[in-house]
């Protein structure tokens, strides 16, 4: 690999680290949902010197063109994020549901009692809702 | 009403919430206490109303960082000066409420920590052992205190403070650290330690370590910087 694109990937990298940072500490990217990015942006920091271990590994593997082996490790891990964000949406989604059901139960039992209420506050103190 | 609010988050907590219950009221008359519960899926919350504790029910379990914040929301809203909070699970003394008490007004302090004497009650990897020694290390750099036991959650909080970590994103969801400990510090908010005994277990889990190594050294290395890098909010 050239100098010039090892230092472009390396930039590339430390960008999106800094991007994923900042969302975090401007708090618009919650802390415990952030580290498997930043891990990613890690990786891709490194990766500018991954063809020492690539080139060899892939050789040794059989692939005969080694940015193969990259595209599947980057599809394999880029999966694992899609997937572990699929699980914290579906909980989400869940949790959501069960939310607005016990917000639809609630809302029933407060209208019930303020009716109940309202019957006794105009017996008490004639048409006071009128 | 009483100055003092108890807040006990509980998850399934049936087998022993009603014990605590009982020995808190009987020691502390003048506090009122209220049992967070967070999502239980056992009688943990009708065991806790017979007893006679104001009961919140969070509809899911959210971790004991959002019930402890759903604690620290309910005493701010409803006017309470100060605010202990205690596990549900047998494991801290009630009697060292009054310990806490006293350290506060003796030390002029905002948050009093309970710290328990004895050391090496739970069993922890080699990996996270070092990771807790070097955020303790990093923490005592920073805010110039020791803090032995900065996970314990026998704690005592003024309204200052619980009032601050009731808002948003003030507080962790999963488990408050060494990094509450800098926020605060940072705050310029006064935090202290007074040793109080806490029993062993009687059911093995903790309610605060439940992170694993790798995970925890990464996750509370990031919220640490994150503590340093942010300005002081208000």
């Amino acid at each position: 690999m050239g100098f010039s694109v090892r230092l472009f990937i390396l930039v590339m990298g430390f960008l999106v680290f800094m991007i994923i940072f900042e969302l975090v500490r401007k708090r618009r990217f919650r802390e415990e949902l952030s580290l498997i990015w930043l891990v990613i942006g890690v990786g891709l920091i490194f990766s500018s010197f991954a063809d020492r271990i690539i080139d060899p590994l892939a050789f040794k593997l059989g692939i005969k063109y080694p940015p193969a082996l990259i595209f599947l490790i980057v599809f394999f891990l880029l999966t694992l994020t899609t997937l572990y964000f699929s699980i914290v949406l579906s909980d989400l989604k869940s949790k959501n549901k069960e939310l607005i059901q016990k917000i639809a139960l609630l809302e029933y039992r407060v209208n019930k009692l303020g009716q109940a209420e309202g019957r006794t506050g105009s017996i008490n103190s004639g048409n006071r809702d009128l | 009403m009483n100055p003092y609010l108890i807040v006990i988050p509980a998850y399934n907590e049936e087998e022993f919430i009603a014990g605590v219950l009982k020995d808190t009221e009987r020691i502390n008359p003048e506090a009122d206490i209220l049992v967070v519960n967070d999502g239980s899926t056992d009688n943990t919350s009708a065991i806790a109303r017979l007893a006679g504790a104001m009961v919140l029910d969070i509809p899911l379990n959210i971790g004991y960082g959002g019930a402890i914040q759903t604690g620290f929301r309910f005493a701010t809203e409803n006017g309470y000066d100060f605010v202990v909070t205690m596990d549900g699970d047998s494991q801290h003394d009630p009697h060292y409420i009054k310990n806490l008490m006293e350290t506060m007004e003796r030390e002029n302090a905002d948050v009093v920590i309970g710290s328990r004497f004895l050391e090496g009650t739970y069993k922890i990897g080699i990996a996270k052992k070092i990771g807790i020694r070097l955020f303790s290390m990093i923490a005592r750099f920073y805010t110039g205190t020791n803090f032995t036991d900065p996970t314990s959650g026998f704690q005592l909080l003024s309204r200052k403070v619980f009032s601050y970590l009731s808002k948003a994103d003030n507080y962790p969801l999963d488990y408050p650290d060494v990094n509450i400990i800098m926020a605060l510090h940072k705050m310029r908010f006064r935090v202290v330690e007074a040793p109080v005994r806490m029993s062993e277990k009687s059911n093995g889990r903790s309610m605060h370590n439940g992170l694993k190594p790798v995970y925890y050294i990464m996750r509370m290395s990031l919220a640490i910087v994150m503590v340093l890098l942010r300005g002081r909010e208000d």
